[in-house]
């Protein structure tokens, strides 16, 4: 009986181990285990004819061997069904390399949009409300509310565009009259930002346009001082331009300001050491800034005996072209694909 | 202009050890605008004088010549291609070994003997700009070598010595002086530099001219509003010569080419102190020479002159004129006559220094495109007590070159001006308030003094008086006192602060927010790209677009001809950029987002106080899309419309296009109009294929128009919770075909209401085809029915369908489907 059980137990295990996929192991299955006439079956069955201790001997070995044929058999399967899956995994690889079809409809944003959204959204986090004006405007707000007399040079035909029959029209040469608007609008104190368009009467080449985006700044409040107009514009530059951006005022006539300067900053390519972008200076001047002018408060309604204020202003454009490497001005308004697709 | 640091140390002692290049950075952050510093001298280490003894033909080419040149030693040969090289020229030579530029660009480049075209060549014969004096010795001609002969050097010295280059020239950006008429002169600068270093500027020590009695000299000013003064005096005894070579020499320095003496001595005059001279010949300006009357007047309309650049300017009776009783001698202030100017012959000389109205000088000079460092001076509001000193410097001068120059008449001197010159009282604690750092008065006072103001001290405060070089237009206010001292302390030197607000919220306006949804939207989802347009068409852009060119504003002076009028919509640049773009894709879609011009409508106010209104400028979206297959671009133009004003949360109707009139470029039959409740907010639409042929267009364009304006002032609409159904909804699809002027909203209206159990009706499917029929479409709807009380049967939802049913059929002529 045990010679059987260990003869069948080894014929069990050959076989399973030599079983080609999961028929083959039903059957042996069915053969040696099965409930009716498995083989290991069979041979249990005949244990109850033997004597009280050979049956208990040859119980334990035939449970022994029926549960070393069961796990061999579970093992195979396994084994089986593995190579299987894998078998069926590879055939589902997939170029991983391609992109999703059919290509997904992407647009873009104009790069100056994206300029100035990311600077409206630096003044508005420092609680600087975002005006508007008009880009036709008078006379009266374009010079005589900032402080450009009838006879200054800058009112002369070669900087800005007058409309036809209108002569108290133009178009307006910065976004200055803007200040004055929301001072009369708003009063004091005040702190806003205006992204805006405006014209220039001079002819275009690669750094120059007769349309230009500007985006100005102004604070009117009591108590405010120079040193707080250069603490903004370091805000501003280190948003733009990285934590160890410098900024540098040196003085600047402009009729609207008082003192008036312009504001340069450390080149952010070469960090002030001079390069190609600086034009080796190591600074980049990127605005125009100052204390507004008295006479400018005034127009706007505002007491300059109670009141003081800062206003900046720079080219949107040329920020746009610094942060992208863009070395030529036109491309901004050509309306082409090729350019607008990069961004 | 160029600033010689040699001459700016005759007005003040700058500080010891102190270099040409650390004053141009001072004066950069704290005066002008300094565009570059030149020492002179630099890289001339092996230059010397050479003579040109003989230039004979290149035997094999027609443009060099073989020269020998005499540089001290041996005779040396060299190939020159300069087009004035002549026997007996003096000339800069650069010997093999030395470093030149070729052609004044590039590297230094070091000189190897060379054969050029067979000839040896050992050396160069130098332009200026080869060797870095081209500012000093401007080219007249591009291939002009530079002519020292009239210098008379010694042959063979290094040509640093003997031109005596020892100096630095600062070029100032003459823009950054517009509103400094004091800076005009080494005189003032030097004034600046005394106040940034604390040095004490030298006095000029000139006196009173003593008069002479040899000439009658008599001055008529007509129009006093533009000329406030007018100084002049005669010299007699003149001899017109070459001026002593320290002269010739500084003004080469600063770029200005030696003339004769007299002339020199009016352009040193005006590039040392900034005020204009000129000097006329008595006896080219008066009949009998020790009689001369001059006036100054308005010139009369048609009057000519033939001013000193040998060109004849037609005047005005604008022109303020210098005129004898027959004719003009001078444009005032912009240039003097050909015909009574110095010349070698001239023995009795005027001096005018005379001060004129900046605007009449701007004015004149601009118009006859006539820019003369004169009229350059004058136009930025000269200090009128200027003349004065300018006239005593000028006949000091005179007096000391010429031996035989005497002061011939009495001194001329019509003064009708006055200058506001303060005081100005201002409180101590005023520099620290307006510029947020403490200054200690001390600096204070000495800033102010050293740069001419008198400060006296009150208790609380300074009293500043403004000197009269100042006090023409530039400071006027306390504010322009304090940027005085701003400048001079540094503004280097004041650190940054933030001011500290109340944390009040603040925030886009509402278009400003629409405009970036409406971005985001168009680009994120859509796949639109964004342009940036001129506010600007041409007169055929809107011809084209079946418009009137008298609808539209347009510029007085445009800088192109070809588009001087303002835009009243988007569509025509954005037709530019569709033709600009029509080959990079199968699918073009565009958008920009800016503001247009309709002069008919009201817009903002054009006065703080008046009535005047500006045209209306709303900003607009437009949004074209091209498929060149597809002709129905209208719908991706709806799409646009129903996505935005979804994100919007702004229900809106769309009404046929023939409700309202429409502009000529609008395809009549394929226009909606958007409403939001009864205001109009924009408009989906075809262009017009008749325009499209206009602009040659071979594709059609759907476009979506919001005005922002409108758009943004509706409120997103409240969303209010409804409780779930317990009950299971039914949906049952209905198709039907119908003739095409059948509309959905009416249908659509039909179904919603044929039983409450409809709680929604949506078109899913609308198909035209050939199998249908001509004028014929098959329509199919979804209906969502529910009865919220309970769970409903089929025999219900049937119930509803058939009444459907019948309803189409009766009201639409439908025939069903399916």
């Amino acid at each position: 009986m045990l010679a059987d059980l260990k003869k069948l137990k080894d014929e069990a295990l050959t076989a399973i181990n030599a079983a080609a996929d999961v028929l083959n192991l039903e059957e042996l299955e069915n053969r040696f285990l099965g409930r009716k006439s498995g083989e290991i079956t069979n041979l249990m069955k005949g244990l109850k004819e033997l004597a009280v201790d050979a049956k208990r001997e040859a119980g334990a070995v035939a449970n022994e061997v029926k549960t070393a044929v069961a796990e061999a058999l579970a093992t195979k399967r396994n084994e089986l069904a593995g190579v299987s899956q894998s078998e069926a995994l590879s055939a589902e690889k997939l170029d991983i390399t391609q992109s999703y079809l059919p290509p997904v409809e992407q647009g873009h944003y104009h790069p100056s949009t994206l300029v100035q959204t990311d600077l409206e959204d630096l003044f508005l986090s420092m609680g600087f409300v975002v005006l508007d004006g008009p880009e036709l405007e008078s006379d009266y707000y374009n010079f005589t509310a900032v402080n450009v007399p009838p006879e200054h040079p800058a009112r002369d035909m070669q900087d800005t565009f007058y409309i036809k029959n209108h002569s108290g029209w133009v178009m307006r040469t910065h976004t200055s009259p803007v200040q004055v608007r929301a001072m009369q609008k708003y009063g004091a104190p005040l702190r806003g930002i205006v992204p805006g368009k405006c014209f220039r009467n001079e002819a275009t080449d690669a750094r120059h346009e007769h349309t230009l985006y500007q985006l100005e700044g102004i604070v009117v409040d009591k108590n405010i001082n120079f040193s707080h107009l250069k603490g903004v514009l370091e805000a501003m530059a280190r948003h733009l331009y990285g934590a160890n951006t410098q900024v540098r005022l040196r003085p600047k006539f402009y009729p609207f300001v008082e003192p008036g300067v312009n504001g340069e900053v450390t080149c952010f390519l070469c960090a002030g050491q001079g390069c190609r972008v600086c034009k080796k200076s190591g600074w980049l001047e990127i605005l125009g800034a100052g204390m507004i002018h008295p006479n400018v408060l005034r127009e706007g309604g505002i007491d300059p005996k109670i009141y003081s204020g800062f206003a900046f202003g720079c080219g949107l454009d040329r920020l746009t072209m610094l942060k992208y490497g863009i070395d030529e001005i036109r491309v901004l308004k050509a309306g082409d694909l090729r350019f607008v697709n990069q961004f | 202009m160029l600033i010689s640091y040699n001459w700016l140390k005759e007005h003040c002692d700058l500080p010891a050890g102190l270099t040409p290049a650390e004053l141009g950075d001072k004066f950069k952050l704290a005066v002008v605008e300094v565009e570059k510093i030149v020492s002179e001298g630099e890289n001339l280490e092996n230059i010397v004088v050479g003579k040109v003894v003989s230039a004979e033909k290149h035997p094999n080419a027609d443009k060099l010549k073989v020269c020998k040149v005499d540089a001290g030693g041996e005779l040396v040969q060299v190939v020159c291609g300069g087009s004035n090289v002549a026997e007996g020229m003096l000339v800069a030579f650069a010997p093999i070994g030395a470093k030149v530029r070729w052609h004044g660009e590039g590297d230094l480049v070091e000189l190897t003997e060379a054969t050029i075209r067979g000839e040896k060549s050992y050396g160069m014969i130098c332009a200026s700009t080869e060797i870095g004096l081209g500012e000093k010795f401007p080219l007249k001609d591009e291939k002009e070598i530079l002519d020292l002969t009239f210098l008379k050097l010694k042959v063979g010295t290094h040509l640093k010595t003997a031109l005596k280059l020892n100096d630095a020239v600062l070029e100032i950006d003459n823009k950054s002086l517009s509103h400094r008429p004091d800076l005009w002169g080494h005189l003032g600068l030097a004034r600046e530099a005394a106040a940034l270093f604390s040095r004490q500027l030298k006095e000029l020590k000139l006196g009173k001219i003593k008069p002479g009695k040899s000439v009658s000299l008599s001055v008529k000013v007509e129009d006093t509003k533009l000329c406030p003064r007018y100084l002049a005096v005669a010299l007699a005894g003149i001899k017109v010569a070459p001026s002593p070579d320290w002269l010739q020499s500084r003004l080469l320095t600063v770029g200005i080419n030696p003339i004769n003496n007299i002339v020199d001595i009016t352009n040193y005059v005006m590039l040392d102190l900034g005020q204009p001279m000129h000097a006329f010949d008595a006896s080219r300006i008066a009949v009998i020479p020790t009689k001369v009357g001059i006036s100054v007047r308005l010139a009369k309309s048609g009057e000519t002159i033939v001013a000193l650049d040998k060109k004849e300017y037609k005047l005005t009776e604008n022109d303020l004129v210098i005129a004898t009783a027959e004719r003009p001698i001078a444009i005032a202030g912009v240039m003097g006559a050909l015909n009574s100017g110095v010349t070698d012959a001239t023995e009795t000389i005027i001096f005018e220094s005379a001060n004129f109205n900046p605007v009449s000088v701007r004015k004149t000079s601009t118009r006859l495109n006539l820019r003369s460092d004169s009229a350059q001076r004058f136009e930025k509001s000269l200090d009128p007590n200027l003349c004065e000193i300018a006239l005593q410097k000028a006949v000091a001068m005179t007096l000391e070159i010429c031996p035989g120059a005497s002061v011939a008449s009495k001194v001329i001197d019509e003064k009708h001006f006055s200058l506001f010159t303060g005081p100005l009282l201002m409180p101590k604690n005023i520099f620290e308030k307006k510029l947020g750092v403490v200054i200690p008065p001390k600096r204070i006072k000495e800033i102010l003094e050293k740069l001419g103001f008198v400060v006296t001290e009150k208790k609380d405060e300074l009293s500043v008086k403004i000197p009269t070089w100042r006090a023409t237009k530039d400071i006027a206010i306390a504010e322009d006192i304090v940027e005085e001292v701003g400048r001079i302390y540094g503004f280097s030197n004041i650190p940054g602060t933030l001011p500290t607000f109340p944390i009040t919220p603040a925030s886009l306006t509402p278009v400003q927010k629409l405009q970036r949804t409406v971005k985001d939207v168009l680009v994120r989802e859509l796949g639109y790209s964004e342009m940036y347009n001129y506010s600007f068409v041409s007169a055929e852009q809107i011809v084209r677009s079946g418009d009137n060119v008298a609808n539209y504003l347009e510029l007085d002076n445009p800088i192109s001809k070809e588009k001087p009028f303002l835009r009243r919509n988007l569509l025509l640049n954005l037709m530019e950029n569709l033709e600009r773009n029509i080959n990079s894709a199968e699918v073009i879609k565009l958008f920009e987002i800016g503001k247009i011009f309709q002069p008919e409508e009201a817009g903002p106010r054009a006065d703080s106080n008046g009535d005047e209104l500006l045209p209306r400028q709303d900003t607009w979206l437009g949004a074209v899309n091209v498929e060149k297959k597809n002709d129905t671009p209208f719908w991706e133009a709806r799409r646009v419309a129903e996505i935005i004003t979804r994100e919007l949360g702004v229900t809106v109707k769309f009404v046929p296009g023939e409700t309202l009139s429409m502009a000529p470029y609008q395809h009549p039959g394929r226009t909606a109009w958007i409403y939001a409740g009864d205001s109009l907010v924009g408009r989906v639409w075809e262009l017009h294929p008749k325009v499209a042929a206009n602009f040659n267009f071979p594709y059609r364009v759907g476009v979506c128009g919001f005005n922002l304006n409108i758009l943004a002032d509706k409120q997103r609409e409240a969303r209010i919770f409804k409780p779930l159904s317990l009950y299971p909804e039914v949906k049952r699809d209905v198709a039907f075909v119908v003739y095409t002027k059948i509309v959905h909203v009416e249908v659509e209206k039909a179904l919603a209401g044929i039983d409450p159990l409809v709680k929604g009706v949506e078109l899913f499917d609308v198909y035209t085809g050939k199998n249908l029929g001509a004028g014929k479409k098959s329509m199919a709807y979804r209906l969502t029915l529910l009865n919220s009380e309970r769970t409903l049967e089929s025999k219900e939802v049937d119930v509803v369908m058939d009444k459907a049913t019948k309803m189409l059929v009766e009201n639409f002529g439908a025939e069903m489907r399916g």
